[in-house]
């Protein structure tokens, strides 16, 4: 507990900061800004700000602070382009559409716009408050991870993703196998040998992580817009005066309870995101609370449930990326990544090697919470005016900021041919249903994974068995067979399968 | 039909993989016992696997679309090539007020309309980038030249 307290006064001095207090705000505005454009989610807006948050040159707390403010603030701006249009941003959003969109439909736009805030807000803090309990005690318990215990970890992350994330577990393998097998470009940093490279410069170092978030999430997001082009402007439906009362919330608090709870510990799990917590924090709250047949038609605790869960889950993701360096989602995945590029390695040592790094970021978002409900309540319909930007101009908008942000990298015009070629691949590979959070995941994870097998084998001197050999490695064999396992059972038990069978893209 | 076609073209891609894996990369010497060729070819085994489940139970049967968004595509796809090639011939300004007007035109912008966003995009995002955030841009070679001559003009004066 001692250490709990005096982490988050560290953080706070950190996150109080003027600067980075601004920074906390500002992310939050414009990841709001760019989450509430139509059809684009939360990853694709982290992917598209990425580069230029980077760019900027700040201190690697300060960086991180903003991406995550504007990762929360995405998540956030989601739910207005899923309650107002019907469009939902991401996986993640979908349900929020469900109840969402019916309420706005009644007339109840500005109540269900609130609520969802509120709903939000509370999901998320309930997230953070676990955290900073949960994570300097997992930290702890990780720092007596061995190399063997990280191979088996990788694994259950990858059977968990393979299991929960996507609708054909083959292909999110396939996909996360892709991502690996990207990660293996370049220079092998342990005995120097090039490996497909081809003889490419620009390469020899590995494909630039940055390059292959844009080209992925943001081209890929490009070339979707333009096949599903809609001339002109889309129909929105207008945000009105009503707002949240007391009552609704007084109705709505055990469901905003119970589904943070559940949101948190999906988000946990390796691999699954947002989108799975929301799905099963719906499908759970209608056999629990749908006694009248009211869900789908405008339920508030319909819309506040998939709300917290959402929230929940992404404060829930950032336990095993801090603790661990597994990334619990895609989006994180890609904060991951920013963590490496400021040369910071993160898993158990960062709580006590970098303090200041671990515990801003967890201070930063007790403060961005705060900041989104300040923000969101007052000025969502500022940010529901986002909507109206017609389609021809924001599709080449988003090439715009994907160029300037590869660009100012290094320099370098190739890099703009990579990620349209990469963006070109994305496409492909999302028209096939294939999702494509398992391959940014493959691809941040990929080093990792590699030279743990390395490490261990290297311990033991060639031995296999090495990696079977600890309670925990074997722990975690076991829980990667059920997590494969159980969904599968429990499809054969209860069919038809309820409604909250998880589906699409982690984020 | 489409999944296997994308599939097949995978595993030609994953064939060459693995084969680069198993012939081609080896360290000349190495302290570890695995080296920098064995993870390659576990994770083309691993891929092949899959490809081979896709292969075999297809589940996408078409992409569905129409010829006439795949030609969009197509003009997408060479936009953002070429303003990628222009993108330091030109420099960003112009660059981008070429490729904006063309984009918002093609998706069926008013014209004035889009040429105003091109112009707008090109300026303002220069502005705003270059000399606020202080990021680095292509100034294009034309407008680099112009400031040179003038540059090795006043110090030749010098």
């Amino acid at each position: 507990m001692d250490a709990v307290l005096s982490g988050l006064a560290t953080g706070f001095a950190v996150a109080l900061d003027p600067f980075n207090l601004m920074l906390v705000l500002l992310g939050c505005f414009f990841g709001t800004l760019i989450g509430a454009l139509p059809g684009i989610g939360p990853i694709n807006g982290v992917a598209i700000l990425l580069p230029i948050a980077y760019g900027l040159g700040f201190p690697p707390e300060s960086a991180l602070i903003l991406l995550a403010g504007i990762y929360y603030g995405a998540e956030y701006g989601g739910r207005i382009s899923s309650i107002l249009l019907n469009v939902p941003g991401d996986a993640g959003a979908v349900m929020t559409t469900l109840d969402g969109n019916p309420m706005a439909r009644n007339g109840e736009a500005g109540r269900a716009l609130s609520l969802s805030a509120v709903a939000s807000f509370a999901g998320g803090t309930f997230a953070v408050v676990l955290m900073s309990l949960f994570a300097p005690l997992l930290a702890t318990f990780a720092v007596t991870f061995s190399p063997a215990d990280y191979v088996a970890l990788m694994v259950f992350a990858f059977a968990s993703l393979a299991s929960l994330v996507g609708k054909n577990p083959t292909k999110t393998l396939l996909g996360a196998v892709i991502g690996l097998m990207l990660a293996t470009i370049g220079i092998d940093a342990n005995t120097g040998v090039a490996r497909y490279t081809f003889g490419i410069p620009d390469i020899l170092a590995g494909i630039d992580f940055l390059i292959v978030v844009v080209g992925l999430f943001g081209m890929a997001e490009l070339l979707t817009l333009v096949e599903q082009q809609v001339s002109g402007k889309l129909r929105t439906l207008p945000v009105d005066s009503s707002f949240v009362r007391m009552t609704d919330l007084a109705r709505t608090k055990w469901t905003i309870l119970r589904c943070s709870v559940i949101g948190f510990f999906i988000g946990i799990l390796p691999g699954t995101g947002a989108s799975v917590a929301s799905a099963v924090a719906y499908g759970t709250e209608k056999r629990i609370s749908d006694t009248e047949g009211t869900f789908g038609k405008g339920d508030m605790r319909g819309l506040a449930a998939p709300e917290a869960a959402n929230n929940a889950a992404a404060g829930g993701a950032m336990v095993p990326m801090l603790t661990l360096g597994i990334p619990g989602s895609g989006t994180t995945a890609i904060l991951l990544g920013a963590l490496l590029m400021f040369n910071i390695q993160p898993g158990p040592m960062m709580f006590a090697q970098r303090p200041e790094i671990a515990w801003g970021l967890i201070a930063s978002m007790y403060l961005g919470n705060v900041a989104l409900l300040v923000i969101n309540l007052p000025l969502v319909g500022l940010f529901a005016r986002m909507l109206t930007i017609p389609q021809h101009y924001l599709t080449p908008l988003i090439a715009i900021l994907a160029f300037i942000g590869i660009y100012t990298i290094v320099g370098n015009p190739f890099d703009l041919l990579l990620i349209t070629g990469l963006g070109l691949f994305g496409w492909f590979l999302r028209k096939l249903d294939f999702s494509l959070a398992p391959v940014i995941l493959g691809f941040v994870l990929g080093g990792l994974f590699e030279n743990n097998l390395r490490r261990a084998l290297s311990i033991s001197g060639g031995d296999w068995g090495i990696l079977v050999a600890d309670w925990k490695s074997l722990t975690l064999y076991g829980l990667a067979v059920l997590v494969v396992v159980l969904p599968i059972w429990l499809a054969r038990r209860n069919r038809p399968r309820p409604e909250g069978a998880p589906v699409g893209a982690g984020n | 039909m489409a999944d296997r076609i994308f599939a097949g073209v995978l595993l030609a891609v994953t064939m060459a993989y693995a084969a680069i894996a198993f012939t081609a990369i080896s360290a000349p010497f190495q302290y570890d016992p695995l080296g920098p060729e064995s993870w390659p070819r576990i994770l083309a085994v691993v891929a092949l696997a899959c490809i081979a489940g896709i292969l075999w139970k297809p589940d996408t049967e078409a992409l569905g679309i129409a010829r006439q968004v795949w030609f969009r595509l197509a003009a997408t796809v060479l936009a953002l090539i070429a303003y990628a090639e222009l993108y330091e011939p030109l420099g960003f300004v112009v660059a981008t007020f070429l490729y904006g007007t063309v984009m918002a035109l093609m998706l069926g912008a008013p014209r004035l309309r889009a040429a105003g966003f091109g112009l707008a995009a090109g300026i303002i995002g220069y502005l705003v980038c270059a000399s606020l955030l202080g990021l680095n841009l292509p100034l294009g070679e034309l407008v680099e030249a112009a400031f040179t001559e003038t540059e090795t003009a006043t110090e030749e004066e010098g």
